[in-house]
């Protein structure tokens, strides 16, 4: 169905306001603004709320103009570091935000799809990062190698943390990646060649076809912070998780996994090999996982324990329900907005950490479904 | 050699009497209400500053710190911990007993961190280490080159005491009734005439008043409290009723024996056990769960169509 004049606008105009306020959002000093915008957004979902058919109408508008939604989209990211002004502190906050949208849409494959409790992905963040480090440090492997050597390394670990899911469930399985989880963190906390509570320092920076990530973007007159390099590389990684995220949704693992969620038995009957499925879940959060990791360990070029701790954890898995399960675009604002929450509360400075956790708690409160509520599987193509 | 291995067993003993405290108060609140309270640890180790607080109130009205002092801080440390749950419980996690098991765990986990970072600021410059007393300073010399704390007596027999009289209140007393008819089956116990919510209450304050006593205990034994202590605290006394059996007691009461267990070998045999000592305690827990799914004391949930 083609898009009406109608959608076209509501797209366009949804889009550039949220590109404009999230670039306010990103400069602002002044709480005031911080507030304010959040205020915004706020009552942005207190109207959806209340007003479903208005949620309803947006929803149709993006399905119909969906290749115009998502050209505007890209266009919007490649240029929004210019409108920065070169502020660096504000690329580093999109950076890291992107990266944990990665993690965030790796857990949702676990969490949103198949309702598998994993407190493990920071670990297997954590795995990315070391196994990429230690080799760049000590064997002088390049960014580019050391990318699938890490996501080799943790998807190994995904599967080792799957086994329990085999038997275990729930509150249990829970426990059980709490546990992985811990134990990997103490482990880097302790080992001699991880560097122990002081971590890894002095990992180079990646370069390609000659251009190192260390050294800023010109083109035309037109000059880049170096940040930017990897604002770019995160930005890939985003894209690649989406389209894996959208194609595994519409493959058969896709549907295994919500049979999975909607009744574990049933799915058992019908024939889904359940283990299978779940231990599958695992592997590909932390094959995602890694990839951050990387880029992570490689961007700051310093790495620490204290970077994958159960917090961490807990945080992604936050963003995930706070952002809407199964829902992938909510998955990300989640994961924007509780990564720039903590940074943008640093005018209440050391209550920060308070306001973050109440704040979470009244997400759940009011929306207890998720920001993004996720949507009804749609069979048979379209409408 | 001997008295070596003695004052290693009553290190264990302590150390795993101090963890029940905590995780008997996980498997009752799991057990009455099918959610797991994860800031459960946050909120007993807030006992140890109320306490702090009480005796810093109580010196500057009379002179100098008495034992008399001391034991009304804990007293009252313990009462208002228990309020503190019930508290929390009428806040914020009543509206997640129907969610989804994830979503209340997420949100009490928060809870948590906001709990963890008001003491922080609440208590004058609470984000340092606090010294805090041990609460008997006195020795057994019972034999030779063995010195029996009197500390350890007071928190291994109030501990029993404790548990003892929770067995009684569970099983011989009306509230106990109502408490095990509420956690076999909700709606059944509504319809006889047991209010669910009331219920709720009375076992928060119970368990919250409990892990109170062990956050006093856990505090005592370190000799420091800090307000991030809750953290490590909550994750033993889960593992520890996750070992057991969510929702049976004595499984809680073995957890915790068993985890303190490994801790006391690994810090007493291993050269750098005392960093270690986390790693070992949660590979138990992975084991005993891949092995035993429900935990040693809990039974498997058969699904039936």
């Amino acid at each position: 169905m083609r898009p009406t004049f109608s959608d076209i606008t509501i797209v366009i105009a949804l889009e550039l306001i949220g590109a404009i306020l999230l670039r306010f959002f990103l400069l602002a000093d002044d709480w005031r603004i911080v507030g304010g915008i959040l205020l915004l957004f706020c009552a942005g979902f207190a109207v959806m709320q209340f007003r479903s058919d208005w949620e309803s109408r947006i929803g149709d508008a993006f399905n119909r103009g969906t290749r115009l939604a998502v050209g505007l989209a890209i266009l919007l990211v490649l240029l929004f570091p210019l409108a920065l002004n070169g502020n660096t502190y504000a690329l580093h906050l999109l950076i890291v935000s992107q990266l944990y949208a990665v993690l965030a849409i790796a857990l949702n494959f676990q969490l949103g799809s198949a309702n598998i409790p994993n407190f493990a992905t920071g670990a297997s963040y954590g795995i990315g990062a070391y196994v990429s480090a230690l080799l760049a440090i000590h064997f002088n492997v390049n960014f580019w190698l050391a990318l699938p050597a890490a996501a080799v390394a943790a998807t190994a670990f995904g599967f080792l943390l799957g086994v329990p899911s085999m038997r275990t469930r729930e509150s249990y399985l829970a426990l059980v990646t709490i546990a992985f989880g811990v134990v990997i963190h103490q482990l880097l906390n302790n080992f001699d060649w991880t560097g122990g509570p002081n971590g890894l320092v002095g990992i180079p920076a990646p370069s390609l076809f000659g251009h190192s990530f260390a050294s800023p973007i010109v083109i035309g007159g037109i000059k880049l912070p170096s940040q930017a390099n990897f604002y770019y590389l995160s930005a890939v990684l985003v894209g690649i998780a989406i389209i894996s995220a959208q194609r595994l949704h519409g493959s058969r693992i896709g549907l295994a996994w919500n049979a999975l969620r909607a009744d574990e038995l049933a799915a058992r009957c019908q024939g889904i090999n359940v283990i299978w499925y779940k231990v599958l879940a695992f592997a590909v959060d932390a094959f995602l996982a890694a990839f951050a990791g990387t880029i992570y360990a490689f961007y700051i070029s310093f790495i620490s324990p204290d970077n994958f701790t159960f917090l961490v954890s807990v945080t992604i898995m936050t963003m995930v329900i706070v952002g809407g399960m199964d829902n992938i675009f909510g998955v990300i604002v989640g994961a924007f907005l509780l990564t720039m929450l903590p940074e943008k509360l640093r005018a209440f400075s050391d209550y920060r950490i308070l306001f973050f956790g109440i704040v979470v708690i009244l997400f759940l409160m009011i929306r207890p479904e998720g920001l993004f509520p996720q949507r009804l599987r749609r069979y048979g193509g379209s409408e | 050699m001997a008295a070596e291995l003695m004052q290693q067993g009553l290190n264990w003993l302590t150390l795993g009497c101090i963890y029940a405290l905590i995780a008997v108060g996980f498997s009752l609140l799991f057990g009455v209400l099918k959610v797991i309270h994860f800031s459960h640890g946050d909120v007993s180790l807030v006992a140890p500053f109320v306490a702090l607080a009480a005796l810093q109130g109580w010196s500057a009205s009379a002179s100098g710190m008495s034992a008399i002092g001391l034991l009304v801080a804990c007293a009252i440390a313990v009462v208002a911990t228990g309020i503190l749950g019930v508290v929390l419980d009428w806040l914020v996690i009543r509206r997640f007993r129907d969610a989804p098991a994830m979503m209340a765990l997420v949100a009490t986990v928060a809870l948590g961190i906001a709990l963890r970072e008001s003491v922080g600021h609440i208590f004058p410059n609470g984000h340092n280490p606090q010294p805090f007393p041990r609460l008997i300073d006195a020795n057994f010399n019972v034999t030779e080159g063995f010195n029996l704390p009197a500390f350890n007596v007071l928190v291994i027999g109030s501990s029993i005491a404790v548990v003892v009289l929770l067995f009684l209140l569970l099983q011989h007393t009306p509230l106990g009734v109502r408490i095990r008819a509420v956690s076999q089956d909700r709606e059944a116990a509504r319809l006889m005439a047991i209010s669910p919510s009331s219920v709720f209450r009375a076992t928060f304050f119970i368990t919250s008043a409990i892990g109170g006593l062990g956050g006093l205990f856990y505090a005592s034994y370190a000799g420091v409290t800090r307000f991030d202590f809750g953290i490590q605290a909550g994750l033993i006394g889960f593992s520890a009723a996750v070992v057991g059996g969510l929702g049976s007691m004595p499984g809680a009461i073995i957890g915790s024996l068993l985890i303190a267990g490994l801790d006391t070998i690994v810090q007493a045999t291993l050269p750098d056990g005392a960093s270690y000592r986390l790693v070992f305690a949660f590979l138990l827990v992975i084991l005993v769960l891949v092995f035993r799914p429900a935990g040693l004391f809990g039974s498997v949930a058969v699904e039936k169509v």
